[in-house]
């Protein structure tokens, strides 16, 4: 018994975290309805401040650094790095969050994910990748309850945390401001009439989240050590508190995460039980916010609140694709021709920026057509390529019907994350998706009793004899392989543009556009909900095939969330509503053709990362139609002062090549019809 | 209007009761509409009106009976209910403003399910089909079918609303407030729609504050006061009424017209 005391007040230390971090959540979504994914890494980069001017003396700036002397004693050093998380704050403010304060829901989310990419791409560059250790300011003493030896250093962090958040609490309960950003979070236009500024208020509610998720991260980093990628997902478990809080209260959400942090500690005691089973130790704190995620969603369904609930997802127009015989072969035979000219380098480049198509494509189905935020597409095409590692090297299974049934495995999985979002949707299926995703990748791509840390090897495709691996002997990129990954990726887009032309594209696109009206037209919005999220994840699985293929073996690496994101990220570059956005995505996507240029040339891979984050931002705040939908416009325009003599399109080109009724989307009329 | 035999067609709400939180916003309403009939439905702002439209189409829960075509309907989805020929259009329009009009006919002509991937890709359906055209015909939209509906003028997309209504299967039509925003001549027009729609066959529920729209084309009129029914009869009856009467402001009914 006395051991799971110990255990709970070892837990206090995670709480910790997780109270500075849900903590600084819901400051900020009340004062902005905005969630905030990059608390975590905003709460990471103080910490780094203070513990290199510590260890090292040394001030890290963004670009630069000062040196201060040898060591810098503790006092000073947490100072500068507070002061550091103020200023970070502050510029959070102004240059990322307040420009899209008006924005959808979508791009709210893909700015807040874009500096959360900046910030974990500048820790590692600026303070490299690996763990390294915090001094905590904590004794490291124990004391004796009932019996037991208890932590003082938990005990003590988790009381500062909850001074914190009291005082946090007392801010929004008692002050003016607070009872202001109290108003401005419920009803913004009403909160300017009565004389506030909400535009302040987030402002302090942005440096106060900022400040005391740096303390909770500070707390945690001295307990665990603090690396770029472990404290930018602590966001997750946090987010799972915000949740449990509904959004509102912070007491709730304090209770929520303490009780959090002692649970996923007293389950890593119990996990060393002899009779816990073996598959099941792995990714366990992952889990634990996972479930919690779900549960509560199901308990509280359709209470949560949320501010602008109708239309939520406002997005760009879509472009109703139409297959083109001349574009479409000349674009495959420069594809083809620049497949056999390149070097091996470059000839991988193009075909993971080909197979990046792909997973960029199963976005626009899910978010440009159906309208649904998912986070969980490198989850789906995880998937599929340990279904294939399974299929190809322990039965045997012949190349492309063990692509179909890996991707039919993901569509499945799609489904079961399609469940929630039969009554969520926007931010709060982020979070869920985000979660699973998250739960996915440690509990099962990283789980050594499913896939071997050996490797997860995959067997080269064959087909008609004909060998398709990428590798033979010097040979690191063949041109075998690349053809067939360019045949698959064409089916598969071929394929898209029928669907999407079709009869279910246009029920995706009602389905966006507005599930009431929806439903009283007779569509079956969440069967149509669970046909996107499935053929999604389907292509998403091809992908995942691909990516294993071109691999020859997986590991948890492969198909990281993080991976995802910047796959988002780079599909919303090109523009999320289109095939093309897709196509501009594969290009720029991780070690896609832009990619291995980038490092070819300047020697900048380190700085890849750091470039999507900043490119999100801002293509979400200038642009939120992307490259290709931009790309789109700009040559509506051209047409349009060319001088079709016709009707002025609003926004697109008028479809004048071709006298079928149906026209683009974007299309104002075809002439002659009035 | 007291035992409606379950077997005749058209749409039979009996003793329909909503309440949200402690507000009775219909209560004990019953309502029946033959096929090829016109039924007005009219009373005063918050008299409950489209809460009832939204209870026979299921956007809200309701206790009492619903039967369409003899079938009982009340417990099944709203995409169910419009599957077995209940449509409805929405005061607000509610269109799919990023579709195109012809497009926004062809989402309620058609039922998707996991086959229509493979039946996209394998062997798509044709862009359009004769319900949606003649949908199209019936509203007079020929001329704009393939404009996005959120281009259109706002009596323009009423209009859409009413052939999306009609343009898959449709027994009865539940038309929420279809002539506002439009202007006298148009609305004339309208009526004569109206009653084309019913000789075709569905029977139509009319809701608007029209009065002389709702007057001249209904067969038989309901007015609702408070979430009750206090009258029902023909509209020569209602405009002579004193329950009516007092319920529009206390003015008789062609005062209240003009």
């Amino acid at each position: 018994m006395t051991t799971y005391l110990e255990f709970a007040v070892l837990g206090l230390g995670l709480a910790s975290v997780y109270v500075g971090l849900s903590t600084g959540l819901l400051l900020v979504y009340r004062s902005t309805g905005i969630i905030n994914f990059a608390q975590g890494a905003m709460g990471m980069w103080g910490v780094y401040v203070f513990t290199t001017l510590h260890d090292d003396g040394v001030l890290v700036l963004p670009i630069g650094s000062l040196t201060l002397g040898d060591e810098m004693a503790m006092a000073p050093a947490i100072l500068i790095g507070l002061v550091n998380a103020v200023v970070l704050g502050v510029l959070a403010h102004y240059l990322v969050f307040r420009p899209v304060r008006h924005a959808p829901d979508l791009a709210q989310v893909v700015v807040s994910i874009g500096l959360m990419v900046l910030l974990q791409a500048l820790a590692v560059i600026r303070f490299g990748p690996n763990n390294i250790p915090v001094e905590s300011i904590f004794p490291r003493e124990e004391l004796t309850v009932l019996g037991a030896d208890v932590a003082v250093r938990e005990l003590s962090m988790c009381l500062v945390m909850l001074v914190l958040a009291a005082l946090v609490w007392a801010y929004l309960r008692f002050t003016y401001a607070g009872a202001a950003t109290r108003a401005a979070s419920e009803n913004e236009r009403g909160a300017v009439l009565m004389g506030f500024a909400p535009d302040r208020l987030a402002l302090v509610a942005m440096v106060m989240g900022a400040v005391v998720s740096t303390v909770g991260v500070m707390f945690g980093a001295s307990l665990t050590g603090l690396s770029p990628a472990n404290y930018t997902l602590m966001v997750v478990p946090a987010l799972a508190a915000l949740l449990v809080a509904r959004l509102e209260s912070v007491g709730i959400a304090v209770l929520a995460s303490v009780l959090l942090g002692v649970f996923q500690s007293e389950l890593s005691l119990i996990a060393t039980k002899p009779w816990w089973p073996v598959w099941a130790k792995s990714g366990l704190d992952q889990v634990v916010p996972f479930v919690v995620i779900m549960v509560i969603l199901f308990v509280l369904g359709g209470r949560m609140p949320s501010r602008g609930s109708l239309q939520s997802v406002r997005l760009p127009d879509v472009a109703v694709p139409r297959f083109r015989l001349v574009p479409t072969l000349v674009l495959l035979g420069v594809t083809a021709a620049a497949l056999v000219v390149a070097n091996d380098t470059y000839r991988f480049g193009l075909t993971s920026s080909l197979i990046i198509t792909l997973l960029a494509l199963s976005y626009v189905v899910i978010t440009g057509y159906l309208g649904q935020i998912s986070l969980a597409q490198s989850a789906f095409a995880g998937a599929a390529g340990f279904t294939l590692a399974k299929l190809t090297a322990q039965w045997d299974m012949p190349f492309p019907l063990a692509i179909v049934l890996s991707a039919a495995v993901a569509a499945l999985l799609g489904m079961a994350v399609a469940l929630p979002a039969f009554r969520i949707r926007g931010v709060q299926l982020a979070i869920v998706t985000i979660a699973a995703a998250l739960a996915i990748e440690r509990f099962v791509f990283g789980n050594y009793s499913l896939t071997p840390p050996t490797g997860n090897p995959i067997a080269a495709p064959q087909l008609f004899g004909i060998d398709f691996a990428i590798r033979e002997g010097r040979d690191l990129a063949r041109l075998e392989f690349s053809f067939m990954v360019l045949a698959v990726v064409t089916l598969v887009i071929l394929a898209f543009v029928r669907i999407a032309r079709g009869d279910t594209g246009r029920a995706f696109l009602a389905v966006r556009a507005n599930e009431r009206a929806a439903a009283s037209a007779g569509i079956d919005v969440r069967r149509t909900k669970l046909i996107g999220f499935g053929l999604s994840a389907f292509i998403a699985g091809v992908a995942g095939c691909l990516l294993g293929y071109s691999h020859g073996q997986l590991s948890a690496e492969s198909f990281s969330v993080v991976v995802g994101l910047q796959v988002l990220a780079m599909a919303y570059l090109g523009g999320i509503t289109s095939f093309g956005g897709a196509i501009v995505a594969g290009m720029l996507g991780p070690l896609g053709l832009v990619y291995t240029a980038l490092h070819q040339w300047f020697d900048m891979g380190d700085y890849y990362a750091l470039i999507t984050g900043i490119g999100l931002i801002v293509t979400a705040i200038l642009n939120p139609s992307g490259i290709a939908g931009q790309t789109r416009m700009q040559i509506a325009w051209v047409r349009e002062h060319l001088g079709h003599g016709e009707e002025p399109p609003t926004s697109g080109p008028p479809d004048t090549g071709e006298p079928a009724p149906s026209s683009g989307r974007t299309g104002q009329e075809v002439a002659g019809r009035v | 209007m007291s035992d409606a035999p379950r077997s005749e067609g058209g749409l039979v709400a009996r003793d329909l009761t909503v309440r949200y939180g402690g507000v009775v916003a219909n209560e004990g309403v019953t309502i029946e509409v033959r096929p090829g009939q016109v039924v007005g439905l009219i009373g005063p702002n918050g008299a409950g009106k489209t809460t009832f439209v939204d209870a026979v189409t299921g956007f809200t829960a309701c206790e009492g009976s619903i039967h369409l075509d003899g079938r009982r309907i009340d417990d099944l989805a709203p995409h169910r209910r419009k599957a077995a020929g209940l449509t409805r259009t929405w005061q607000s329009g509610e269109l799919f403003g990023n579709l195109t009009v012809r497009e926004n006919l062809l989402v309620s002509a058609r039922s998707i399910s996991f086959g229509s991937l493979f039946a996209d890709v394998f062997k798509p359906h044709k862009a359009t089909e004769a319900g949606v055209e003649k949908a199209l015909e019936v509203v007079g939209l020929r001329g704009v079918a393939d404009v996005l509906a959120r281009d259109l003028t706002l009596g323009q997309q009423k209009l859409v609303g009413v052939a999306r209504a009609l343009a898959g299967r449709c027994s009865l039509v539940l038309l929420d407030e279809p002539a506002a925003g439009l202007d006298s001549n148009e609305s004339l027009e309208f009526g004569e729609r109206v009653r084309e729609i019913a000789a075709d066959g569905p029977g139509v529920l009319l809701i608007d504050h029209d009065m002389s729209l709702v007057m001249s084309v209904s067969d038989v009129v309901y007015v609702l006061e408070f979430g009750k029914i206090i009258f029902s009869g023909t509209p020569e009856d209602a405009r002579t009424d004193p329950a009516v009467v007092a319920a529009y402001l206390g003015v008789p009914m062609e005062a209240a017209d003009a």
